[in-house]
């Protein structure tokens, strides 16, 4: 009897589900001529090269923009874009990409190799331009143009990476529309009027200040995207834009602080994404500092730390505690059972005391006579003040002193990153969700690349070496999975947490990808709004 | 009065020109250089690459002298960050704020004056105190805070304005477009800015309502009416235009954060975003054009004084 029952609830969850599909089939029914408002905090620069073309810039350019690879939607892995397909050469030395046939730029010109080496020889690696991300491509010597749907990346070193960073902000121009300028990243009728680029929309109309309305492009190599147009709005404040989004002017807003999101959990029109990204919080020590050359210490201050705390109280407990460079995005490579190291001061001060560090008279621990005392300057930014000021008093409670010093954001990035005058700092990195951290762990980019703590060691230059001559991602599994537990032991950089990425999207808007926005920004043919 | 006009527009060029030099050499001398030099994930060659391409490579001096030449050529300089010339950013931005500025400065000074002659005229009784408690709200509530209550109340709740732009993207230009986007930021700015024009309206007219004059005009039978229109507001303005020249001043420069609440393109969201990307031609350019216009207003409210009051004199 049971059997039979079961039978037909069987049936009937099939009748239900069929349905369900039905529904959904009719939900997917969209409006061609709708317009998604979306927003940006200042004037963007439509060339996704130009230094200082950043966070105003980056999501419109990926729109613009295609680039030869794309992430793949479900797992980040590199993904057909302008190239179909690629191989790397036994040597590992080149790569050959061949190009997709039939695409055009927004002004009807077709797309070749040409435009490729363009972008790569005379663009990004030429030194004089100084274009943003170019230290990306450090490893490219040259791209050749094998046929007019076929390109050849000629490297100095293998770079296994490479499918990855082609992914990462790194859009096409066309030669026939910069190949004669002076200097193609400061060409302002592209930059700031009517940029070219391959992508499912382009520009009609740019009101400095005010907005930047994209309509599609009907000859989308992808297919006709499924809106009409696309307005960036140019609003500056968070609270603007969240009150925005509540009211539905806006149909998909990045929330930089949790806080702005009291109510909006509830509203039935909004929905929170909650994504995680290739980022994490960090304490580096700097290494040229002797102190901070003992291993015992780097690992006890981070004991003293109540990460979770941080976590709860910083970002309102929007994010999960860090365990290296690897995200857990990254669902390939990241490795959880390394090293961990929970809230233990006792554990801090005993390490400490292994290491010579001694509680003097006056409660701050002390060596040869010297106070333990660390200069550390933080930018205002974000949550670095108040995340920094957490670190002071945990380092307080085992006896060391930390002297902060909030500066201006320009001036902090001046100081700490490029003339490194600090013992220690929180920051953050970014980075493009591949697992080559070389550019800021090998030896070579300490004291003037993005190696901030000027971490030097033989044996991690040695792996990131391996990592990058891996052949195939088997290869690489196993070389980065060792990376990352030499790292948890040797802590270059004190690893605090993976904040989650929030944004608040519009119910009516359909078929973003979900995994990340840069991914969703990728793939805007397939966007739709609900009619 | 045209001698005196001359001697103070020569004054203002001086004035002027040490604006500049200041304005350079402290900029030049903050820590921290254009956020497309110094932006993380940069290499030191890109760096310098950057540097070099914006001449920032040169000493201070010489690039200063070089501005100041192209600025008497009527080159402002090319914005690092925007990569256009700082005299079509300044254009573009510099009808906006006239837009605010104007709807502001006259919101603030019908009402204001209005506002300040009731208070005046109904001296401690309620209609006094109520105008005063309102004035103490203006002043004490920051605008920002204002300017999202605000938005909060009249888009998102009720639903009656836009929240912020400057007009309806895509749509020809419409009066009623404009001046329903133009209502919250003029109406934050004027509501905590006006508090000043109502207290010195006020109180100057309270002194001029109790002087010998305005005595000895009641005495003579004249209507009330026609003693505070006639004898006693025309008097108690020199002390309002006085305060009316400081708004203006302020709506030209520090309006930033109204500007940058509601979305509005003007000069000061334009030099909020240059100065925190050390964006140089464009700072010095924001600055200059301020001064010109802070040294201009000032002139036009001293040859207002000797219009409205003809005891001040110029000589």
């Amino acid at each position: 009897m049971k059997g039979i029952r079961w039978k037909f609830g069987g049936i009937r969850a099939a009748l239900l589900a069929g349905t369900l599909s039905l529904g959904w089939v009719l939900a997917q029914d969209y409006d061609p001529n709708a317009t998604l408002n979306l927003a940006t905090n200042a004037d963007p620069t439509l060339n996704p090269w130009t230094p200082g073309a950043v966070v105003e810039s980056n999501l419109i350019n990926t729109i613009l923009f295609d680039q030869l690879v794309r992430y793949n939607k479900k797992d980040l892995s590199p993904a057909p874009g302008l190239a179909t397909s690629w191989k790397v050469a036994e040597d590992g030395l080149s790569w050959t990409f061949n190009l997709r046939k039939g695409v055009t730029w927004h002004d009807g010109k077709p797309f070749t190799a040409e435009d490729v080496a363009f972008t790569f020889n005379n663009v990004v690696l030429n030194k004089k331009l100084g274009a943003q991300n170019a230290g990306n491509f450090s490893k490219v010597k040259s791209v050749e143009v094998i046929n007019p749907y076929a390109v050849r990346f000629v490297l100095n070193a293998p770079f296994s990476s490479l499918p990855y960073y082609l992914a990462y902000y790194a859009g096409i121009l066309p030669k026939h529309v910069l190949g004669n300028a002076d200097n193609p990243l400061q060409v302002a009728s592209f930059n700031k009027k009517s940029p070219i680029g391959t992508g499912a929309f382009r520009v009609a109309e740019f009101v400095p200040g005010s907005y930047v309305r994209l309509v599609k492009y009907e000859k989308y190599w992808g297919g006709t995207p499924k809106i009409n147009s696309i307005v960036f709005k140019i609003v500056p404040d968070p609270n603007t834009q969240m009150a925005q989004a509540i009211s539905g002017e806006l149909d998909f807003v990045g929330v930089s602080n949790p806080a702005l999101l009291a109510g909006v959990e509830r509203n039935p029109k909004l929905q929170v994404l909650r994504q995680s990204q290739n980022l994490y919080y960090f304490v580096a020590l700097n290494q040229n500092d002797p102190r901070f050359r003992d291993v015992r210490v780097r690992q006890a201050l981070l004991y003293a730390l109540d990460r979770k705390a941080m976590i709860d109280s910083v970002v309102r407990g929007y994010g999960t505690i860090a365990t290296g460079p690897i995200a857990p995005l990254q669902k390939a490579f990241y490795v959880k059972d390394v090293p961990q190291y929970p809230y233990n001061p006792e554990k801090a001060k005993q390490l400490l005391a292994q290491a010579g560090w001694t509680p003097g008279p006056d409660g701050v621990l002390q060596k040869d006579g010297k106070p333990f005392e660390i200069d550390m300057p933080t930018g205002q930014f974000g949550y670095l003040v108040p995340a920094t000021l957490l670190v002071q008093q945990y380092w307080k409670a085992i006896g060391v002193k930390a002297n902060v010093n909030v500066m201006e954001w320009n001036a902090y990035i001046q100081k700490m990153f490029v003339n490194r005058q600090y013992e220690a700092t929180l920051a953050w990195w970014s980075t493009p969700p591949t697992p080559d951290v070389t550019p800021y762990y090998a030896s070579v980019a300490a004291d003037k690349g993005n190696n901030i703590p000027n971490y030097k060691n033989p044996e991690l230059d040695k792996l990131l070496e391996e990592g990058l001559k891996a052949r195939g991602i088997q290869e690489q599994v196993l070389v980065y999975r060792r990376i990352q537990r030499l790292l948890a032991e040797q802590l270059p950089y004190l690893y605090l947490w993976y904040p989650d990425i929030i944004s608040v999207r519009n119910e009516r808007v359909g078929g973003m990808a979900d995994i990340n926005t840069a991914t969703a920004f990728q793939y805007s043919s397939e966007w739709f709004i609900k009619r | 009065m045209a001698a005196y006009i001359v001697r103070r527009l020569l004054q203002g060029v001086v004035v002027l020109f040490l604006i500049s030099a200041v304005t350079f050499l402290l900029i030049n001398l903050a820590p921290g250089g254009p956020t497309s030099a110094v932006s993380l994930g940069r290499t030191a060659e890109e760096r310098e690459a950057v540097l070099r391409q914006y001449g920032l490579d040169r000493p201070v001096l010489v690039r200063y002298f070089d501005w100041l030449g192209g600025v008497l050529r009527g080159d402002l300089g090319n914005s690092y960050n925007q990569g256009l010339p700082v005299a079509s950013l300044l254009a573009q931005r510099m009808g906006n704020t006239l837009q605010l500025a104007l709807t502001t400065l006259g919101l603030t000074t019908i009402l204001g004056i209005v506002l300040g002659t009731l208070s005046a005229l109904y001296k401690n009784r309620w209609p006094d105190h109520l105008i005063g408690s309102l004035a103490t709200v203006g002043m004490s509530v920051p605008a920002f805070w204002l300017g999202i209550v605000a938005i909060i109340v009249f888009a998102v709740q009720l639903k009656w304005l836009p929240s912020s732009g400057i007009f309806t993207v895509g749509q020809e230009f419409s009066l009623a477009d404009r001046l329903r986007h133009l209502a919250m930021p003029a109406g934050v700015l004027a509501f905590t800015l006006m508090p000043n024009v109502i207290r010195i309206t006020r109180s100057a007219l309270l002194e001029v309502l109790t002087s010998d004059y305005v005595r000895t005009a009641r005495a003579k039978g004249l209507s009330e009416r026609v003693v505070l229109l006639k004898h006693t507001l025309k008097n108690a303005m020199v002390p309002v235009i006085a305060i009316l020249g400081l708004i203006t001043t302020v709506l030209f420069s520090g309006s930033v954060v109204v500007e940058s609440v509601f979305g509005w393109a003007g000069l000061g969201r334009l030099a909020i975003e240059a100065a925190n990307g050390r964006d140089y031609p464009v700072i010095l350019g924001v600055t200059l054009l301020v001064g010109t216009i802070v040294v201009a207003v000032n002139l036009l409210v001293d040859v207002l004084y000797a219009a409205v009051d003809p005891r001040i004199s110029h000589e």
